[in-house]
Order: structure tokens, then C-alpha cells, then sequence
């Protein structure tokens, strides 16, 4: 006998179809199926697999029941509709009544919609957002069992996860249960050449089984062979789908082939299918093959780990087993594992960018912050409306109708309103999502996971259908609560003529009003913030000058420059060209360009100190020649600048930056002082001090650096900086040409002027500031307007009270005061309570984007104070117009 | 359309395909081995539900006709529902087919797959 389905999926198709025959015939089909399923994959997934079905057999089956007009389609003999008719006929009448309700306001009607359409519009352009790029970036099969294992802590966000030792790698594989299908990756950018344009390629260096553990397979060829994770055999490389068809016109006859890689003859073995290239975007892969003694390194880490939770696993099963390890491991190595952390978290998290949730977080806030108001102005409008409705309520009470009817009635309109709304909002929303989508730098797409799911889709509609029912209910309830409590005979006694609001209306009006100033204050001081900060990274004081420099950013290979003599020889080659160039100021070359992203640091051993290895701090370490100061207008502060005779053989020297200098040496002059960056290393002398600049926008924070003369250290990575006389992007060419006369298989990475370099650094962030003031501006708008229509409204109300007072000898003063009194009730209440958000929100904002936003008082004081004048203004303009009443007139009305 | 008398069912490509599925299967014309027969020759996913719906229109139509047949402990003790299909539907299914086959006269060479 094979196990029962789940008896509810089988309730719901019971319930569905309703022919006892075709009922037998659908569920014993899908028994025999489910069975079959259960086999193959297991009970869990068959269950799964049913409820599945049953969903999508009894909507199919309902909608073809359910859809007008195909009588003679209609499935199943059953009745059409399970529901009393007479019932029915009144949700119709109901239905097509409030379509007539809001039909006889067109105004408001449409003024309703489209500010719920924006607020929703904006909704859903934050959550494609969120959803591509933070909840679902990575969509293949089996991306729920896969993990990312580090040594990195678990609570840092911006850990960098490609940090384990190749050692540890080795024993966690040896070790680990709960974990299978392990695989390591290393950073490997190699640059193409034997082409005509050399470029430089995204890749990695992986574990044979990579691919196995990803569960992908090649399109063409293979993947590589344990064997090829040796030295000498792994010159062989797969091809992702997307570099081959830019790069060799999807050529099936490329596999085979070789192709020159960092200077070395590869094989190309395979082709990846199309899809998610992981990790980050890589175009290449190659073999990790290390030497006995590298796999033996335990001390440094640089390996991105991933792994598989084995069957019936859990991540927090996995997560204590290698909490386990490494605990056992930091007792085995004290010396190197001391402080080691370990992390398990899942392929998602781990691969995307510590820094999209929080982020996004903001954005989406915003968002909803956004409708939050626009529901606060849609409430105050219909609450008006309701009060002008009062005597149709009224009568419909006395000839019979319940209370809850005239409250259905209300929410059936605000029902409609909703679903007007989202339609409207849909195509909005699909311009936001482009918007997005150009807005987004090219530079950072390939770090961005998830870009390509960047649109509208069935969870998009999804979550603005729910938002828009959701404000619907928000919105309509206090005005249906207002309905249902109509006062019949009070009501019919006043014949309706116009008079003052109740006490109760008047504060709900208030507060709601009061509601809306305090949340675009918090969201316009919430932008402002922001625009802020990054003004702040691009045009604050970061301790060079931006203005008028080129850069050229490269990577020299590790084949043909492996010694340190070619590297110096390159980089001489290049500036000796471009030195006698008039339109070339200055220039010079460095390992690392500020704003660039990347960065390297050494531990600091300064003489005379013993320290545990516990207490070692790292610093930056940048490679520069003596040009490089005065091309970004670093000053030298005390002692020299680097020089040309700084040479290999010579006396090892450093400069380094002033917060270098007074970490290690507080008030004492630190020329002379020695230290090294390893315990066995050669002592350097330090020989001037230089000016501190910010290198890296994101964390704000001058580092610690200390720069080496190329001459006598030079790595791989290179940028040169090149100070013009006019325009910089002039002389791109001139410096382009200058690389790849030095070497014509040198690839350049990015030639940018150092503005732009910044300017894309910071283009994220950038475009949330611009996005938040656009969210902040549309709230402004929509506060003011509720301002505005409240008092417009209740002075409207009191027309002839007003005729009276003015009659009676009220000046025109008198009158304005009285109506102007409910702004000033508005603006205050409002006011506090915005800036009481507004601070609790810039500490959060100041929490979670790593000291990027700092809580300052003056744009909160500056935005408090433009929204209070401008949220009297709303009030005042109006009150002045009742004022201006003819009292004859006045009275005269209704 | 012209091709089609006026009397006879029109058939969507949905249909065509159930009922040409149906034919094939014979005497063992149930939903379940037909959506795999679809499935299988012409690569398209078939839902369930779109299935039952299409048996129950053509039924409705004419085109099937269908017997209950015995219930068996692997379903749950639930019968299997039959279909054959009926002479309209033969008659529905050819005209289709015809109209499909003379509209495509003189393009054999490049509509045939080599």
C-alpha cells in the first residue's frame, strides 16, 4: 500500500472539483503519480510535489469555472457559484455602488489613485531591487543546500569572505560530516594576450570539484580532472558561456584550443552553459594547483570555500561541527589560529555583498515610509468626504440598512481605489525598474549578483498587490469606523447644513495630518543625511587633489613578471615615455589607487616594542615611485619623499602617513625609527611623514600607511596617476599607448580620470541619496497637500460660523487665527515627533552604514525648520481665503 | 477556417494535441500516461490542470467521449477515468488536420526536419 498524499492538498481538490466522477478520476491520477515521485526523490519532495500540483490543478480548474464568459468552456457540471445568490447580488450592488460613489468625485477619485500609485510604484521598485539583488540573487538548482565556509566572524557584514588557509581547507574536507562536495577558489585575474586587444579577464583558480559541487556541467568539453590540480599540468581553462560568446563569437571549435593566459599557453577544455557564473561573475576558471608546500600553509588565508550540507543537514548542524573543528583546530596552532573565527553561512549570504541588506534596508524603509503617508493623506481626504457624507449615511440608516453595511460600503470604495491604484502604479514601477537598471554603474555591475533578475515579476506584482490591500484596509478603516457610527437622528435633525466638526474628527484629522509632517521629516532628514555622506566622500577633504589626474589601473602577470627587475623595467618604460610630454605636469605610479577598492596590509613590528602575536596591528602598504606624491599633492610633512636612489641594494627606507607615525610613535618625531612586517623580515627606516588621505570612502577613516620605494619592493599591481596640464582624459591615449609600448601584451585594466574613478566608487550610494531625495520630495509634496486640504476642509465647514463672527465684528485677523490655529496644532505635534524620528533614524542610518552617515544637527535643525514654514504656509493660505469671506454670502450658503 | 464546415467543433492547438494524444494511447487513454505521450513527442510542458480542463471542454464539445473504468489500491482505490475519441471528434480532428496539410502544400522541403 503506498503512503497517503497530504490529506490537505487532497481537501483543496476535493473542494475544487466538484463532479464526483471527475473528482475519482483526478485524485486516484495523482495518486498514482505521487507514488511514482515518491519512489524516485523521497517522501519529502513528493509531498512537496503534490501540494504543488493541487494548487495548480484546483486554480487552473476554479479559474476555468470562475472566468465570464466561457459557459460553453466551463468544466465539470457544478454550479456556478457556491454562494447564495441573494448574497451576491448585494456584494454586486455594493461593488457597482462605490464604482458611482467615487465616479461622482472624479478629483479626488483621481487625486486618491495616483498618490497611492506613486507610493506603490515606489514600493515595488525598491523590492525588485531588494528581491534580485539581496533575497534571491542566485537562482539555480540546489543554491539552498550550498554554503560558504570562512574564516571570517559571523557577525561582520563586510567580512571578506575568501579567507581561508589552504592547510585548513585540507583538514575541514579530511574533517567535516556534516559538509560534502567542498570546493576552494582563489582570486586569478589573468590577463589575455595574443589578441589584438589585451585585456584583463575575471577568474578563478578552483578545486577540481568546484563545478561538482555547484551541480553545473559544461555546455562543450569538460571540467578538469583531479590530476590537473598539479603544478606544470593545470594549464588548462573553462570558459564561462558569456566570455565566450563576447570574446570568440560562441565558436564551438574553441575547446581545444589554446589561448595565452598571464603570458602562459592554456587549454581550453570546456564551456560553461549560460547562467549565474559564480563566483562573481568569473569569465575564466582555472585548476588550483598548489605544491605539497603551499597546501601547507596555515597562516595566511585567502581561499573562498564552499561546501554542501549533506543530506538531511542543517546549516546550524554544519555550523557547530566546524565551530567544533576550529576550536580544535586554535588549540593544535596557537600560533596562527589563536583569533581565528569560522563562519557557515549560506551560498546567498555569503556571496552577496555585505553591504546590499542594510543597504537596501534604508531604501526599502524609505519606501514604505513614503506609503505610510500617502495613506495618512488618503485617509484625511476620505474622512472629509465622509463627513460631507454624513447625511447620506444618515438617511440610509433610518430606511434600514445596518451599520456594517454603510462601513462595508466605505471599505468596498477604498477596494476600488486600491485596485485603480495598482494599476496605475505597474507601469510606473516598470519605469522605475529601468531607471534602475541604467543607473547602475558597469563597474560594479560584476560584483552586483542577481543583476540580470533585475525586473518586474510575479513576486514584484505580488508584493504591490498585497501593499495596495494592506493600504486599502489602513486607509479606509478609520474612515468606515466614522461611517458605521453615524448619528441618525442627530444628523437628519440638522438638515443638513453645514457646521463645525466634531472635537473627535478634528484631533483624528490632526493627528493624521501631524502623522504625515513627522515621517517626510524623518525622511527628508534621512536623505539629506545621505546626500551628505556622499558628497562628503566625493568632495571632502580626502588629502589629495582629484582635479585634473589620469589613471591607468593594471595588473602585471605573475608569469613573465615574476621577478622583481621586469616589473621595475615596465614601469620605468611607461613614465620615461610619458615624462617629456608638455601636457604631463607630473606623474608617477603606485600599487594601490586611493578609491579604487583594493588595498594590501602588512603587520608592524616597530623596534624597541615586544609584542604577543595578539597585539600585532596591521597597516596599508603601498609601493610607490617618487613621483607619486606630488602627482596626487600628497604633502611630505616631515623628512623627505621617496626618492629615485632608494635603491634594492641601498638602505631599506619607508614613508609613512602621519596616523601611522602617531600609532607608533605618539609625540615623538618618528624619522630614523625602525620597524619590520615580519618577525624575520628586514628592518625599514622610516624618512619622512607624509599627509594622511582617506584611500577607502567606505570606511571614512584615515588608515595607517606606509609607502615603499618601488625600487626597492614592487608588486603586480599597478596604477599609474598622471597630472595634466588641461584636460586628463587628453592624454588617455598617449597613456594607453605608453603601457603597451612598455609591453604590448599588457592589458589595461581601467583608464579613468581620478574624479571618475571616485565618482563610481561612491555611484551606489549615490544613486540611494538621489532616490531617497526624490522619495522625501514626493512625501513633502503629499504632507503639504494634506495640510493644506485638512484646514481647506474644516474651514470650508465653517463658513457659517465664520459669516457669524464676521458679522459680529471679528476682524480679519480674528478669523485667520482661528483657522490657522489647527496648522499651527499640525506643524508642532508634527514637528516633535518628526525630529524624534528623524534622530532615532540617523542613529540607525549611522549603525548599520558602517560611519559612512554621521548624525549631524545642523540638516536636522535646517529640515525641521523649512518644513515648519512651509507646513504653516499650506495652513495659512487657506485660513486667509476664509477669512476673506462676505459674511452675507457666508450665511446665505446651504 | 474556410476549410472547416461550419458544423463541426473548432479545435485549438491544445486540443489537436489531447486528442491526437488520446488516439494514440488507444484503450489506455487516461490523463496520466497522456501528458507524458505529450510531453515526451513534443517537448512542451503540459500542467495537470490545463489537461482536465481540455478532456472536460472536449467532452463537452462532443470530441471524447468517456467511461469510468475499475478502482485499483495504487490510486487509492479510486477509478481511472477513460477516453475515446468520438466521430465528430475524428471528424473535428481531421478537417484540422487537413486544413493544417493543405496550407502547408509546397513548403514540404523546408518544413520537414532532415
Amino acid at each position: 500500500m503506498p503512503p497517503a498524499p497530504p490529506p490537505g492538498a487532497e481537501h483543496l481538490l476535493r473542494a475544487a472539483v466538484r463532479d464526483p466522477e471527475w473528482r475519482d478520476a483526478v485524485l486516484g491520477d495523482l495518486a498514482e503519480e505521487y507514488a511514482r515521485v515518491g519512489q524516485r526523490f523521497g517522501a519529502h519532495r513528493a509531498r512537496r510535489w503534490y501540494w504543488r500540483q493541487a494548487l495548480a490543478i484546483a486554480t487552473r480548474v476554479s479559474a476555468a469555472r470562475l472566468l465570464p464568459g466561457s459557459a460553453s468552456r466551463r468544466p465539470w457540471r457544478t454550479p456556478a457559484l457556491d454562494v447564495e445568490p441573494g448574497v451576491r447580488l448585494t456584494w454586486l450592488s455594493d461593488a457597482r455602488y462605490a464604482l458611482r460613489a467615487l465616479g461622482a468625485r472624479p478629483s479626488l477619485s483621481a487625486a486618491i489613485v495616483v498618490t497611492l500609485a506613486l507610493a506603490l510604484a515606489a514600493n515595488a521598485t525598491v523590492f525588485s531591487l531588494a528581491d534580485a539583488l539581496y533575497l534571491r540573487p542566485f537562482r539555480f538548482a540546489g543554491v539552498d543546500r550550498l554554503v560558504v565556509v570562512s574564516s571570517a566572524s559571523e557577525r561582520d557584514p563586510l567580512a571578506d569572505r575568501s579567507s581561508v588557509a589552504p592547510a585548513d581547507y585540507r583538514d575541514w574536507v579530511r574533517e567535516s560530516t556534516m559538509l560534502s562536495d567542498f570546493a576552494a577558489a582563489e582570486f586569478w585575474d589573468p590577463n589575455l594576450s595574443d589578441v589584438d586587444v589585451p585585456e584583463q579577464l575575471a577568474g578563478f583558480r578552483v578545486s577540481p570539484g568546484f563545478f561538482r559541487a555547484l551541480r553545473t556541467e559544461p555546455l562543450l568539453g569538460r571540467t578538469f580532472l583531479d590530476e590537473e590540480a598539479a603544478p606544470g599540468r593545470n594549464r588548462r581553462v573553462v570558459l564561462s558561456h558569456a566570455f565566450w560568446t563576447r570574446r570568440f563569437g560562441a565558436d564551438p571549435a574553441v575547446v581545444g584550443r589554446s589561448v595565452r593566459l598571464n603570458g602562459e599557453p592554456h587549454e581550453v577544455v570546456g564551456v560553461m552553459r549560460p547562467g549565474p557564473s559564480v563566483p562573481y561573475g568569473a569569465e575564466v576558471w582555472a585548476p588550483l594547483a598548489y605544491t605539497d608546500e603551499e597546501w601547507r600553509e596555515r597562516a595566511r588565508g585567502f581561499l573562498l570555500v564552499l561546501a554542501r550540507l549533506g543530506e538531511g543537514r542543517t546549516l546550524g548542524s554544519a555550523r557547530a561541527e566546524m565551530n567544533a573543528i576550529v576550536a580544535r583546530q586554535r588549540h593544535q596552532f596557537p600560533d596562527t589560529h589563536a583569533r581565528r573565527d569560522i563562519s557557515v553561512v549560506s551560498f546567498t549570504r555569503g556571496m552577496s555583498d555585505g553591504g546590499t541588506g542594510p543597504f537596501l534596508g534604508v531604501w526599502q524603509a524609505a519606501a514604505v515610509l513614503l506609503l505610510l503617508i500617502a495613506c495618512a493623506n488618503i485617509a484625511n481626504l476620505l474622512m472629509a468626504r465622509g463627513t460631507e457624507r454624513q447625511h447620506e449615511f444618515a438617511v440610509r440608516l433610518a430606511l434600514g440598512a445596518r451599520r456594517w453595511r454603510l462601513a462595508l460600503q466605505v471599505m468596498i470604495e477604498g477596494a476600488w481605489l486600491a485596485a485603480f491604484s495598482i494599476i496605475v502604479a505597474l507601469p510606473l514601477a516598470a519605469m522605475g525598474v529601468e531607471g534602475l537598471r541604467r543607473g547602475l554603474p558597469t563597474s560594479v555591475i560584476r560584483w552586483v549578483a542577481g543583476y540580470e533578475f533585475l525586473k518586474l515579476d510575479v513576486a514584484v506584482l505580488l508584493m504591490t498587490a498585497a501593499l495596495g490591500a494592506a493600504a486599502t484596509l489602513f486607509f479606509s478603516l478609520l474612515p468606515a469606523l466614522q461611517a458605521s457610527r453615524a448619528a441618525v437622528s442627530d444628523t437628519l435633525r440638522q438638515g443638513g447644513r453645514t457646521t463645525t466638526v466634531s472635537r473627535s474628527r478634528r484631533w483624528v484629522g490632526t493627528a493624521l495630518a501631524a502623522g504625515q509632517v513627522a515621517l517626510t521629516l524623518a525622511l527628508v532628514v534621512g536623505s539629506a543625511l545621505i546626500l551628505g555622506a556622499v558628497d562628503n566622500a566625493v568632495n571632502g577633504v580626502v588629502g589629495f587633489d582629484k582635479q585634473r589626474v589620469m589613471t591607468a589601473r593594471l595588473t602585471l602577470a605573475d608569469g613573465p613578471y615574476a621577478d622583481q627587475e621586469p616589473r621595475r623595467q615596465f614601469v620605468a618604460r611607461v613614465l620615461e615615455r610619458l615624462q617629456s610630454m608638455p601636457a604631463i605636469e607630473s606623474l608617477g605610479a603606485v600599487s594601490f589607487l586611493p578609491y579604487a577598492g583594493n588595498s594590501s596590509n602588512r603587520p608592524i613590528y616597530p623596534e624597541g616594542v615586544e609584542l604577543t602575536a595578539a597585539e600585532v596591528r596591521p597597516a596599508d602598504l603601498q609601493r610607490t615611485t617618487p613621483g607619486y606624491f606630488a602627482t596626487l599633492r600628497i604633502p611630505v610633512l616631515e623628512g623627505r619623499g621617496l626618492s629615485d636612489a632608494d635603491r634594492a641594494n641601498g638602505r631599506q627606507v619607508a614613508v609613512v602617513s602621519r596616523s601611522f607615525a602617531d600609532r607608533y610613535w605618539p609625540g615623538q618625531s618618528p624619522l630614523g625609527r625602525r620597524f619590520k612586517i615580519a618577525p624575520d623580515a628586514p628592518w625599514l627606516e622610516v624618512v619622512g611623514v607624509s599627509g594622511d588621505i582617506l584611500h577607502d570612502w567606505f570606511m571614512n577613516q584615515r588608515r595607517p600607511t606606509f609607502y615603499r620605494p618601488l625600487g626597492q619592493d614592487a608588486g603586480l599591481t599597478l596604477a599609474f596617476v598622471v597630472r595634466t596640464t588641461g584636460n586628463p582624459t587628453d592624454v588617455a591615449g598617449e597613456l594607453r599607448r605608453a603601457i603597451s609600448s612598455a609591453d604590448p601584451d599588457q592589458p589595461v585594466q581601467e583608464l579613468l580620470p581620478m574624479e571618475q574613478v571616485m565618482a563610481d566608487k561612491v555611484g551606489g550610494i549615490n544613486y540611494l541619496a538621489k532616490a531617497l531625495a526624490a522619495m522625501g520630495g514626493i512625501a513633502l509634496v503629499l504632507a503639504l497637500m494634506g495640510i493644506y486640504s485638512l484646514v481647506a476642509y474644516l474651514a470650508a465647514r465653517r463658513t457659517q460660523e465664520i459669516g457669524v463672527r464676521i458679522a459680529l465684528g471679528a476682524t480679519r485677523w480674528q478669523v485667520i487665527r482661528l483657522n490657522v490655529h489647527q496648522a499651527l496644532v499640525i506643524t508642532g505635534l508634527g514637528l516633535t515627533m518628526g525630529t524624534a524620528l528623524a534622530l532615532v533614524l540617523g542613529r540607525v542610518m549611522a549603525a548599520t552604514l558602517y560611519g559612512l552617515v554621521s548624525l549631524e544637527w545642523l540638516p536636522v535643525a535646517i529640515m525641521t525648520a523649512v518644513l515648519g514654514l512651509t507646513a504653516l504656509a499650506a495652513g495659512f493660505l487657506p485660513a486667509r481665503r476664509a477669512a476673506a469671506l462676505d459674511p452675507t454670502d457666508a450665511l446665505r450658503t446651504s | 477556417m474556410a476549410a472547416m464546415p461550419p458544423t463541426l467543433p473548432y479545435l485549438g492547438e491544445f486540443e489537436y494535441a489531447v486528442l491526437l494524444a488520446v488516439m494514440q494511447l488507444g484503450e489506455d487513454a487516461y490523463a496520466v500516461p497522456m501528458r507524458e505521450l505529450i510531453e515526451g513527442r513534443t517537448g512542451r510542458p503540459v500542467a495537470r490542470g490545463a489537461l482536465y480542463t481540455a478532456l472536460e471542454r472536449l467532452e463537452a464539445k462532443g470530441c471524447l467521449r468517456s467511461r469510468m473504468g475499475d478502482p485499483t489500491p495504487e490510486r487509492g482505490g479510486r477509478a481511472r477515468r477513460y477516453f475515446a475519441v468520438s466521430p465528430l471528434g475524428l471528424r473535428a480532428l481531421r478537417s484540422t488536420h487537413t486544413a493544417f496539410a493543405r496550407l502547408s502544400q509546397g513548403l514540404e522541403a523546408l518544413l520537414e526536419e532532415s
